[in-house]
């Protein structure tokens, strides 16, 4: 059997390699993350099966847990690596034409660095290994955002380091706290001893926790830096950085929320959390004219939509809840792509010099409409099933509470529809200045969006593709007795 | 004939219409027509079919079930017959314009989709359908751009509100009940709160009602329905819209079932009573607002909005006659409102896109057989005896007044009367008075515009003279919702109350017309007078300085004007206005300086320890 060690051994090793290859020659390194993602792609689809009947332990140094570093694959670990594999990959792809400017091999081995270091922070079972991929994720994608070297790259690069800084820093109190009152690190151990602690320092690991955690989770009011970064930032990052960067971020929260502190009574919490952050990510993208940094706003009401729903905590609202992940993953990850070589052929980000695109790029423009409609949640996309069972999970219980902020909800989405939408009739039906002659995209570009948008179509009309996996993943999460047995046995 | 099979042709016609535009719009004109015109047939082949097909196992779970029986099929044919003269006259329209190939794909997309809705056999498809149907439209309103973009947006958010109600709905239902299968539903309907009965007929409401633009989700029609293409207004306004209508009758007749819709209420206040008032002031205010309208299709498109209130007062009012009054003035409206289009479209494809109904005039000289068709598509809508519209009119004004109400009655037959000032109008404005010189060299519409127009008009005079043939199939769709019977003979129906025989007023209306003639045959030979001289009385008057129809109906406008405000469009964009404050303002939470940042992440860990440290809530 193979073992999910190589997940993240063997990018990490090519990563390294990144450098040498450019000495060779610098269009080969290119193609390194494209051979990793793909690598790692295979093996987590070839893997998913098995973590469906049961999750796979692997325990490094050899140690019995809790001593050994612990990686869990569970079901959500290897759904989430194998969407930031797919995602990488067709990333990798996109940069291959994307990326021909400045220091393009110090971008690859960084870029693969912050996939190692997503993919780590979804399989580990440890606090301590999850602050260490965390750092790494983060700290990669600081340098990468500022990548264009630009005034405005630069400052939101700062802008975004002070307060990823801080966030780690909380984080890693958190952790130190944690491990003063459990003498462990393990996080299944942590949490079957969790009753036995004193509530209060436990309360304060949490909140240092979740609050280090939720800056990179984009919670509100912990994600100033996100608009600015994820629109600074190279289009082909950005998609990584909103499509991946910030799932991984609150799949580490609701990790340590869920099964690490258990903390049910903080649920409701976390629902009128969400709640905030959908709405005020969709009123500020609503009130935006930069393609971009709409788009960045648009990511936050997402995550508020994905916590919101999580947060419910039955097993078909988090069901639902990964089910967004994964559109919006799809869903957004092609909007940026599209939209990177729209704003590379105007040269401006505003909304307004997008007119006329769709003559001028009709296969880009096309796999915009897609991107747009399916976040909007519109049938036959793959938004739609997944804003669907979110509905339907809080609906269903019949609670006067939910069933008022189900209601907000969809305003909300009635905004997001309203902003995105404005975007389409001005790439169509607007006529822009000079009619210029047809240029799109170039090919392999465009074939990495048509691989988003086939999959946002096919999952779309069938979502029983990928609704066990996410089921799966929904009892993984809610049920921590079973994690707890798996890790210790 | 599988319903599978027919959907699958009329939605992959769409597509491939598309990728046939880019090898020759030629072949893809004639594809889709060909695919319009199939499509119809298979509609045709499954009158008075039952059927029930499951097609997808478990979307989420939940099954999805294609069925058709004579409600669906009615809506059915009428879509796709629309559909397909729509497409036939895009062919000239729609000529020399850019994008044709995507037009052409949307308009079947739509129709498409709009048959979707109608065969659907459980909620959910009928969600799906009715989305894709939405933003679809959405793409065919903003086609024009310029002033479309604002119309189609206005569309877009009002739809998307009413489709988000229906979809709580329908997960609402989906919780209570463990199915959306209309039959299943219904069932537990029938033993469900008429407090829940009465939530989910709201929220069902509201995504109808948007739909059909009923008063007050009224404000997207006018703008929308000018402002797009004119084949695609006349598949709009005749049928688009009326898909309201199909999901009231879904949802009134069949799920919730007759007994308890009529029953159901607040207190003394009963629902279908609130529907019906809400019905009659839909056709009251948009008809005095579409009077002063200047522009043709802003007219017929607030006319619409009219003859909608026609159709939910009918349905809401409940008697086997009022509800079958309802459903024919649906039929009919599809039939005279969508030629009424036409004659704007081609009226508008002659003149280079004027629809300034100041501008126009004298074009019967010029367009002789649009006039005609304009003349009897008119008819029809006032409601003139021996058009359709006049029998559907008949059978609601007949129920208002055996029932008792004369306020609804008032207000129907009040309506009526705008209706003929603004008919009148539209018709003197565009076809009589003097033809300006700009216009002394246009040609006559086009065949492919002429041929659906005239279809439709002698729909309109068939229907008028023998409306058995309609009421037939409307009858049989009221017997299954649980009304008795309505008698029809092929020329009317017979009741106690008084028959209706359309034969008898045909015979009496050619009497009449043979002795006016004779009376008129004998008496002084006729003078022909110009034209100059019946309007300035033999003075000479410079062409082109003058123009008869410039402020029509200008008194009466003085008069009602400050009445006439649609406060409810204002409250709208009032309501978009704040939104856009809203945002901007909370915009500014996030103030660019990275300290205030850093204070954010601070505070919020603060509060979050002293509020458990002081309260300890978690």
């Amino acid at each position: 059997m193979v073992s999910p060690v190589l997940l993240l051994a063997v990018p990490l090793g090519l990563a390294l390699c990144v450098p040498l290859v450019g000495k060779v020659s610098r269009r080969a390194a290119g193609f390194v993350p494209v051979i990793a993602t793909l690598l790692n792609l295979v093996l987590s689809i070839r893997l998913l099966p098995t973590v469906l009947e049961e999750p796979i332990v692997a325990n490094l140094g050899g140690f019995p847990p809790p001593f050994a570093i612990t990686l869990f694959a569970g079901p959500v670990g290897m759904l989430l690596s194998a969407l930031i594999a797919l995602a990488g990959l067709v990333v990798s792809l996109y940069a291959l034409s994307y990326i021909k400017t400045g220091p393009t091999v110090r971008y690859h081995t960084l870029y693969m660095l912050l996939l190692v270091g997503a993919t780590g922070v979804v399989l580990t079972g440890d606090v301590f290994n999850l602050f260490v991929f965390f750092e790494i994720l983060c700290i990669s994608s600081y340098a990468l955002v500022a990548y264009v070297g630009d005034r405005a790259g630069i400052e939101a690069s700062v802008k975004y380091l002070i307060q990823g800084a801080l966030g780690s820093a909380l984080l890693l109190i958190g952790i130190g706290l944690l491990y003063g009152l459990f003498g462990t690190l393990n996080m299944a151990d942590i949490a079957a001893r969790m009753g036995s602690a004193d509530p209060v320092p436990v309360f304060v690991a949490m909140a240092l926790i979740v609050v280090g955690l939720g800056v990179e989770a984009a919670i509100f009011p912990l994600n100033a830096w996100l608009p600015d970064a994820h629109s600074s930032a190279p289009s082909s990052i950005s998609a990584i950085l909103s499509g991946i960067a910030i799932q991984v971020g609150l799949y580490a929260v609701v990790r340590m929320v869920f099964t690490v502190f258990g903390a049910s009574s903080m649920l409701l919490f976390f629902v009128f959390m969400g709640l905030l952050t959908l709405l005020i990510g969709e009123l500020c993208a609503f009130a935006q004219s930069n393609i971009k940094r709409m788009l960045a706003y648009s990511s936050i009401g997402q995550i508020g939509l994905i916590i919101f729903a999580v947060a419910i905590a039955t097993t078909d609202s988090v069901t639902g809840g990964l089910f967004q992940m994964v559109s919006h993953t799809l869903g957004k990850a092609l909007l940026f792509l599209a939209v990177g070589y729209m704003v590379y052929r105007s040269g401006s980000m505003e909304i307004s010099s997008l007119e006329g695109m769709g003559r001028r790029m009709p296969l880009t423009s096309f796999a915009f409409t897609i991107g747009a409609f399916s976040l909007v949640g519109l049938p036959p996309f793959v938004g739609f099933p997944s804003k669907l069972l979110i509905v339907r999970s809080a609906l269903v219980g019949q609670e006067v509470l939910l069933q008022v902020l189900i209601g907000l909800v969809l305003l909300a989405t009635v905004v997001e529809g309203a902003y995105f939408f404005r975007v389409i009739q001005a790439v169509y039906f607007k006529k822009g200045e000079g009619q210029e002659a047809r240029q799109d995209a170039p090919p392999m570009a465009l074939f990495s969006m048509f691989v988003f948008v086939v999959l946002i179509v096919v999952i779309g009309v069938y979502p029983n593709l990928i609704t066990d996996v996410l089921e799966s993943g929904a009892s993984e999460l809610l049920e921590r007795a079973n994690y707890i047995g798996s890790v210790l046995g | 004939m599988s319903l599978g099979l027919l959907l699958i042709v009329a939605f992959g016609g769409s597509l491939l219409t598309y990728l046939l535009g880019k090898v020759s719009a030629r072949i893809r004109d004639a594809f889709a027509v060909l695919i319009s015109l199939a499509v119809v047939v298979m509609v045709a082949s499954l009158y008075g079919k039952a059927l029930r097909v499951p097609f997808y196992e478990g979307f989420l779970g939940m099954p999805l079930v294609l069925r058709v029986d004579g409600l669906s099929w009615l809506f059915a044919i009428v879509a796709s017959v629309l559909g397909c003269l729509s497409v036939v006259f895009s062919l000239g329209y729609m000529k020399g314009k850019e994008r044709t190939s995507f037009y052409y794909s949307m308009l079947l997309l739509v129709s498409a989709a709009m048959l979707g809705v109608v065969l659907s056999g459980d909620l959910l498809s009928l969600f799906i359908f009715w989305e894709i149907m939405s933003w679809s439209t959405f793409l065919l309103i903003s086609y024009n751009g310029g002033p479309a973009l604002a119309a189609g947006m206005k569309y877009f958010v009002m739809s998307f509100v009413g489709s988000l109600a229906m979809l709580a709905g329908v997960v609402t239902l989906h919780g209570s009940f463990g199915t959306l299968e209309f039959t299943g539903v219904a069932a537990g309907m029938s033993s469900a709160s008429p407090g829940y009965v009465l939530a989910i007929l709201v929220l069902f409401g509201v995504a109808f009602g948007t739909k059909n633009a009923i008063w007050p989700f009224h404000a997207w029609l006018p703008p929308a329905h000018s402002e797009a293409p004119s084949p695609f207004s006349a598949v709009l306004s005749g049928v688009l819209i009326k898909m309201g209508v199909y999901g009231f009758l879904l949802l009134m007749f069949v799920i919730v079932g007759l007994r308890t819709f009529l029953s159901l209420g607040v207190g003394r206040i009963e629902f279908h009573t609130v529907l019906s008032i809400i019905g009659a002031i839909t056709i009251l205010l948009p008809t005095f607002i579409a009077i002063f309208q200047n522009d043709a299709k802003r007219l017929l498109a607030w006319s619409t909005v009219a003859q909608a209130g026609y159709i939910i007062l009918g349905i809401s009012f409940g008697t086997s006659l009022s509800v079958a009054g309802g459903m024919f003035h649906f039929l009919n409206h599809a039939v005279f409102k969508a030629l009424l289009f036409m004659v704007v479209g081609a009226v508008e494809y002659r003149t280079n896109g004027v629809r300034d109904l100041d501008s126009l005039g004298g074009l019967i000289k010029r367009m002789p057989v649009t006039f005609i068709v304009a003349v009897i598509g008119v008819c029809g809508l006032i409601g003139v005896p021996l058009t359709n519209g006049f029998v559907s009119k008949w059978l609601i004004y007949k129920t208002l007044i055996l029932e008792r109400s004369p306020f609804l009655a008032f207000a129907a037959l009040f309506g009526t009367w705008g209706t003929i000032l603004y008919s009148y109008k539209f018709l003197h404005n565009i076809f009589l008075g003097q033809l300006p010189q700009r216009y002394e060299d246009m040609e006559r519409a086009p065949f492919t515009m002429l041929l659906p127009m005239t279809i439709l008009s002698v729909v309109v005079v068939l229907f008028g003279v023998l409306p058995g043939i309609p009421l037939a199939v409307i009858d049989t769709i009221g017997v299954s919702f649980g009304f008795e019977s309505l008698h029809v003979t092929p020329w009317g129906i017979a009741s106690d109350t008084g028959a209706l025989n359309t034969v008898n007023m045909l015979v009496a209306a050619l009497v009449g017309l043979v002795v006016v003639w004779c009376i008129f045959r004998s008496g002084a030979r006729s003078v022909s007078v110009g034209q100059a001289d019946s309007y300035a009385a033999g003075a000479a008057v410079p062409r082109d300085k003058y123009q008869y129809s410039v402020r029509f109906y200008a008194p009466l406008r003085r008069m009602m004007a400050p009445y006439l405000k649609d406060l409810v469009d204002s409250f709208y964009m009032r309501l978009a206005g704040w939104v856009r404050g809203l945002g901007d303002g909370l915009r500014r939470i996030y103030t660019g300086y990275v300290g205030d940042y850093v204070m954010y992440i601070l505070v919020f860990l603060a509060v979050l320890i002293f509020v458990q440290i002081a309260w300890s809530p978690w």
